[in-house]
């Protein structure tokens, strides 16, 4: 089935008046190798216009040492059909820059100042990219490129960080972060206010940022599996999921039905808890605890319910390569479909409370809004995209696992379209508190589908020996939206790659936006209903 | 006795009798009959051994279940508050449950009116039973409250969920007299989770300098005690003891809220010696 829409979308390819090389790996993995490079520009522009794609990520490789040059792949996705592209350009190690994709895919700003953080190579003409990710390094520190040693002693030496300045009469600065009043993850924002009005909001993140995609170099790819649960501890399914996923496609491992089944089961489970968290976050913050208190129970319980199933409250070490650790019983099925019925005969009463509460839908009404031109243009993914209407559900997309065997036609994702068509939901922060009850509800039919499990193994053993430099594409749908994890293999069953694209990394911009013409004191209600995570982010 | 108090009564005249106080009952026990039906736990003798028998038949001849045999551990146990002191069951296995004349038996929770033999593994402290203690050492050394800032220094985000948990109405740390602040000025005690990522450094130790003292640090999770998974790279310190002094150290990935209240209770200890 996949090679049909593959062959549909190679011969549109052909189509074109450009020259390329083309060759597919894994079924849905396009490798488009430009002959002229210098028209890169023009051919995504094509892309995005004639094929309707987006940009997801910008992949950076240090290929010195076995090709003498840098590569570089733009990763991109359609909306509607399971197959990605790769675009490759390889840069010369003399000339070091590469074109900027910015007027095309307004997306590409981000990942072009990670790449210069991380490599030190520059867009075209451009010399004004910010750092994002290191902050007070040494100057001419490029973290991921192959000769540099990931446990280089660096020594502290202060960069200066310069904030864009709004200047105006009455208009001044308020400094927020790194360490924010509540229990949450470090980052700066800096607001530029005219009364109580936001004018603008510059974000500064990087503060948690550990090194992961180059210490993964170093490692095992089973310990690997480990350090995925690690990016971001409430998606360590998704994450380690989608890892697992792309190990197992270049090895082209089948792994058995009933691993499938499990994966789905705790990977709805993760995003029931996290929701249930996150709907209570945003209670709190205008101030309705009891809402919030009410709902940080039904969360306490689902992570007592992960605890028993897997021994862990936050459902770290479910998966391995081949399958997953952690073996249900039919048994312990039923008592979870039992556990679900009656947290969520809970959840819709506490619903009930809420929505008849005239001063939290004032609060949740009209706050943060976000135009779906934006979200289209910062190529925003998962619950963020879906309160203006556009769809990136990785589930249904790009079916993996036991996903691919559901039928998908009655989604709540195609609700809240509607809803948005009719202008209902406007993309405000009310949207996106509503577009999240309704994935909760359509997490448990997910969990109710699998009413009895495979029997047999739950997972095969890993020990195939991968060839050099193949590579392969990993992707999940986390509580945050599109999972990206794209690995290439090095000599010796290594890591050469790892390159992690969370929906948090893609998602942030956005807030920059839906913070304007909001007061300051509505910027955490924006913040929660997003739902970012740092780390995620900062990696 | 009995005989004996009844001599006392008509001896004596009812309006010289000396007030009842409570230590007089304490330690006098000499008005409670021998035969009165008191406390009742139990306590088996050297050579007793439980069997399905025993244990069938003590189940059957209670008449309120206060007595419940379980087997895969075979284990019997007796829910106190349940009982109604019918004495049936000492009659029936003497070598296993005593009742005796004492009255002792109020508790301040209900858990503790369960007795199970043989003792299952100590489980260690419930979560009430360490915060009330945390609870009353709080009183003693911070006057009744403790004040919590918790800093992020680079972790996943793990640590924070079970920090945030500690605040739900399940767990609740507020019951115990601690609570969470807003800022480093106002907090007694920092917990730190995270590999202390080079970018976090100069702001931890910003919050560290700007806590008044007495302060105590707590290094939250394997990142914070050692680096974790991360370890020490060029983006890291290896643990947040390179860079601030840390006081008690809570492994886990992530620890439970009963850890990190154990964790911050042996922090208090460290302050009172």
């Amino acid at each position: 089935m996949n090679n049909e829409i593959t062959e549909r979308y190679l011969s549109k390819l052909e189509q074109l008046e450009f020259k390329f090389k083309l060759h597919v790996q894994n079924n849905n993995e396009i490798y488009i190798e430009l002959e002229d490079s210098s028209k890169l520009i023009e051919f995504c522009n094509v892309l995005k216009l004639e094929i309707n794609l987006r940009l997801l990520t910008m992949i950076y490789c240090d290929e010195r040492k076995t090709n003498h040059k840098f590569s570089l792949r733009y990763l991109f996705g359609s909306d509607t059909d399971d197959v990605f592209f790769f675009v490759v350009i390889f840069i010369d190690k003399k000339h070091a820059y590469f074109p900027s994709l910015s007027d095309v895919f307004p997306s590409s700003i981000k990942y072009e100042r990670e790449i210069n953080d991380m490599f030190g190579i520059q867009t075209q003409g451009d010399t004004t990219l910010k750092p994002l990710l290191l902050h007070d390094f040494q100057k001419n520190i490029f973290p991921l490129r192959k000769d540099f040693h990931a446990n280089t002693e660096l020594n502290y030496t202060p960069r200066k960080f310069e904030f864009t300045p709004i200047t105006g009469e009455g208009i001044c600065e308020i400094p927020v972060g790194p360490i924010h009043a509540g229990i949450i993850e470090p980052g700066h924002f800096r607001f530029s206010v005219l009364g109580e009005n936001i004018v603008n909001m510059e974000t500064r993140l990087g503060y948690t940022h550990k090194g992961i995609e180059k210490i993964a170099e170093s490692m095992s790819i089973n310990d690997a599996v480990f350090l995925s649960e690690r990016i971001s501890g409430d998606e360590s399914i998704a994450n380690s999921m989608a890892f697992c996923q792309a190990i197992e496609k270049i090895t082209q491992l089948e792994i058995p039905e009933k691993a499938k089944q499990i994966r789905l089961l705790f990977a709805e489970l993760e995003r029931i808890y996290n929701h249930f968290g996150t709907l209570s976050g945003i209670l709190n913050d205008i101030g309705f605890s009891y809402g919030a208190s009410r709902l940080e129970i039904l969360k306490e319980y689902m992570m007592q319910l992960n605890e028993k199933l897997s021994g862990s409250r936050l459902l770290f070490g479910v998966n391995q390569i081949g399958g997953v650790k952690v073996d249900i019983s039919n048994t312990a099925l039923a008592n979870i479909h039992s556990m679900l019925d009656s947290i969520f005969q809970n959840f819709e009463k506490i619903l009930e409370h809420i929505q008849s509460n005239s001063s939290v839908i004032d609060r949740l009404r009209n706050t943060g809004i976000i135009e779906k031109q934006t979200v289209n243009d910062l190529g925003i993914v998962g619950l963020s995209s879906i309160c203006t209407g556009i769809d990136t559900d990785t589930r249904k997309i790009h079916p993996y696992g036991h996903y691919s065997s559901i039928n998908f036609e009655q989604t709540p994702r195609v609700n809240m379209e509607q809803q948005v068509k009719l202008q209902k939901r406007i993309g405000d922060v009310l949207s996106r508190f509503m577009s999240r009850v309704d994935e909760l509800r359509y997490s448990k039919k997910l969990i109710e589908s699998i009413s009895n499990l495979e029997t047999g193994k739950i997972n095969i053993p890993f020990e195939s020996i991968l060839t050099p430099f193949s590579s392969g594409l990993g992707y999940a749908e986390s509580h945050r939206g599109e999972t990206l994890h794209w690995i290439m293999i090095g000599e010796d069953n290594s890591i050469f790659r790892y390159k992690i694209r969370t929906a948090s990394f893609a998602n942030w911009p956005i807030i920059e936006h839906a913070v304007l013409n909001n007061i300051v004191s509505d910027f955490p209600v924006i913040n929660k209903s997003f739902d970012f995570s740092y780390s995620g982010n900062d990696l | 006795m009995t005989e004996n108090n009844q001599n006392k009564i008509e001896k004596s005249n009812i309006l010289s009798w000396k007030k009842v106080t409570l230590d007089k009952i304490l330690q006098s026990n000499d008005i409670i009959p021998e035969n009165f039906r008191g406390k009742i736990s139990l306590d088996p003798d050297k050579d007793f051994v439980l069997n399905s028998q025993i244990g069938k038949n003590l189940e059957n001849i209670c008449p309120t279940n206060a007595i419940s045999y379980k087997t895969d551990p075979e284990s019997i146990s007796l829910n106190v508050g349940k009982c109604i002191f019918c004495g049936n069951c000492q009659q029936e296995t003497p070598g296993l449950i005593k009742i005796s004349n004492n009255f002792d038996m109020a508790k301040k929770r209900k858990s503790q009116l369960l007795e199970i033999f043989p003792e299952s593994i100590p489980f260690g402290k419930t979560y009430e039973e360490i915060g009330n203690e945390l609870k009353n050492k709080i009183n003693k050394t911070f006057g009744r409250s403790l004040a919590i800032r918790e800093i992020d220094a680079g972790s996943c985000n793990g640590c924070e969920i079970e920090i945030s948990a500690l605040t739900n109405p399940i767990y609740d740390i507020e019951q115990f007299g601690m609570h969470f602040v807003a800022s480093p000025r106002h907090a007694d005690l920092l917990l730190v989770t995270g590999p202390a990522s080079k970018n976090m450094e100069k702001a931890l130790k910003i919050a560290y300098d700007s806590t008044p003292e007495p302060k105590l640090v707590i290094a939250v999770g394997a990142c914070a005690c050692s680096g974790g998974i991360f370890g020490k790279n060029y983006a890291t310190t290896g643990g947040i003891d390179s860079i601030v002094p840390v006081d008690v150290f809570i492994p886990g990935c992530p620890p439970r809220p009963q850890a990190l209240i154990y964790g911050i209770m042996m922090a208090l200890n460290k302050i009172r010696s």
